[in-house]
């Protein structure tokens, strides 16, 4: 099986440290939820991955193949997309371009458009709305947007930061449930979530990164059967989880 | 009928402006540095005009693409200086930016100062002295001539933008490089592209703005802050915003020097920024954006 394999890794931006010695690994074809305060290093930690960030230590590699300090353009083209916080759509292009600008590394224009037909077919709503500037989108439909474009390439893997950031409750509950269908497909999903109940319903798999360290591995049900730990870890009451 | 024929001749020298200011405004939303050496790769482009018609004896009008490769290559040369200047860790790298193609419009002027002294020169052309019936309206040979480069320039510049692959990831980039970054695209590489061909293209527009203008090598500034004008008056990005305005600040500018004196364009041309910005502070055409 397909496994995303991050060991020891440390990095941060400018000369601030962030991450220290982090490490997880993560599987295709499940959900492995990242949790932690706010500052904790975990997009950092993505976006390391991605290679959107240099990494100062450790290694990230895939099925073996070693991806450390790769450009992004080399990590997508191993099958890692990434989706940044908010969905991370290009405001003022159409859907349809952004839609090519998830395909930017295919070069044959004709092998482009059938993949954007694909992914169209699974998101019938994006159809109607291709020519619209996607800033002008809802939350939810840029979401979809950037949902649709990463799996333009048809990855392996996704990195999802915050998926459900500034989306109404129902819409958090279809988008995780879309994550949790993606993985059933056999893509494997690293996501953060701040709502995490919800997010334990769709996990395969928890991390709790602390101060840009490991401070949690395990199941999502040993999680909920140990209150103490989401109040010593998260910081959370015992409210929390519900958005907003 | 003398202020009709002022608009048309402000018109055509107003297309030139818009080839400069468009590559100006994109250039800025790529390496998100305000190129200050604007004005003298206008200057630049006209001298290399002069150098053709003095050393090789044949109409510059002929080479345009010449200069165009050639300031292209020059870009593409410090574009990577720049992308590194803009992207250090130090502290203050827009302004250290800045710095830098003040810097270079420093240097650019310098060598041509040396190089040709004071003297304005006219770039020559086989169209000089003539004069165009269009449409009942007699217009100079090399105005035409001029817009018509212009208008070829910018078409080809927005269909590259928004009909090309390389287009979409420049506009990708200009509204995050890092998102742009993560679909895969090179920003370095994007950068210096973008650079390269609004070198060019600037150029090129130089070079036949000194067949209408004399050039010196003091020019430079002035060009700059024609570019400035029509770029934030248009409203930072917007392509349609710099077609209005770039034909417009050659409106305003012939009818100045055909009603008024040409001493005092660069007056009107400020206190017309400066009344614009007070009611639209937004710029003229910013419901359309590249950036």
């Amino acid at each position: 099986m397909t496994v995303l394999e991050v060991r020891d890794v440390s990095g941060g931006y400018g000369a601030v440290q962030i991450l220290s010695d982090v490490s997880l690994s993560a599987a295709v074809g499940e959900v492995t939820c990242l949790f932690g305060p706010n500052g904790c290093g975990k997009s950092t930690l993505l976006k390391s991955i991605a290679g959107a960030l240099p990494l100062w230590g450790g290694t990230v590699t895939l099925d073996g193949t070693d991806l450390t300090g790769q450009p992004s353009h080399k990590v997508l083209s191993q099958g890692i997309a990434l989706m940044p916080q908010g969905g991370g759509v290009f405001p003022g292009l159409s859907v349809k371009e952004n839609l090519r600008m998830g395909g930017y590394t295919i070069k044959v224009r004709r092998e482009l458009d059938a993949r954007i037909e694909e992914v169209l077919d699974e998101f019938p709503r994006l159809r109607e709305r291709l020519s619209v500037a996607a800033g002008s989108l809802s939350g939810g439909e840029q979401m979809l947007v950037s949902i649709a474009r990463a799996l333009i390439l048809q990855p392996r893997f996704l990195l999802f930061d915050e998926p459900s950031a500034g989306l109404s409750p129902k819409l958090t509950t279809d988008v995780l449930a879309r994550t949790a269908a993606l993985a059933e497909r056999g893509i494997g999903v690293l996501m953060i979530e701040q709502n995490i109940k919800q997010a334990l319903r769709v996990a395969d798999k928890v991390y709790v990164l602390v101060g840009g360290r490991n401070r949690y591995e395990g199941r999502p049900g040993d999680i909920n059967s140990d209150k103490e730990l989401m109040h010593l870890y998260l910081g959370v009451h015992k409210d929390e989880g519900d958005p907003q | 009928m003398e202020l009709f024929a002022s608009i048309v001749g402000g018109l055509l020298i107003g297309g030139l402006y818009v080839a400069i200011s468009l590559g100006f405004s994109v250039a800025f939303g790529v390496l998100d540095v305000v190129d200050l050496a604007v004005g003298m790769w206008v200057v630049m482009g006209a001298y290399a005009a002069v150098v053709v018609q003095d050393w090789l004896d044949v109409d510059p009008l002929l080479l345009l693409p010449l200069y165009f490769l050639f300031f292209a290559l020059v870009g593409a040369v410090l574009a990577p200086l720049i992308y590194r200047v803009r992207n250090n860790r130090y502290a203050m790298p827009a302004l250290m930016g800045l710095a830098l193609t003040f810097g270079f419009a420093t240097i650019f002027r310098g060598s041509l100062l040396t190089g040709f002294g004071y003297t304005p020169r006219t770039v020559r052309t086989g169209l000089a002295n003539t004069s165009w019936n269009i449409f009942g309206l007699v217009l100079p040979a090399e105005r035409v001539a001029g817009f018509l480069t212009a208008a070829v320039l910018t078409l080809a510049f927005a269909w590259f933008l928004y009909f090309t692959r390389s287009g979409l990831a420049v506009r990708a980039v200009a509204q995050s490089k890092e998102n742009a970054g993560l679909m895969g695209v090179d920003v370095k590489r994007t950068s210096t592209l973008i650079y390269a061909l609004y070198t060019g293209l600037t150029a090129m527009c130089g070079a036949v703005m000194g067949a209408i203008y004399a050039m010196t090598p003091e020019l430079g500034p002035r060009y700059t802050l024609f570019a400035f004008f029509v770029v934030v008056l248009a409203g930072l990005g917007s392509i349609w915003g710099v077609l209005v305005t770039g034909l417009l600040l050659g409106v305003l500018q012939s009818l100045v020097s055909t009603f008024w004196s040409a001493d005092y364009t660069l007056l009107v041309v400020f206190l017309s920024l400066f009344v614009v910005l007070l009611l639209l502070p937004n710029g003229i055409g910013n419901r359309r954006s590249v950036a």
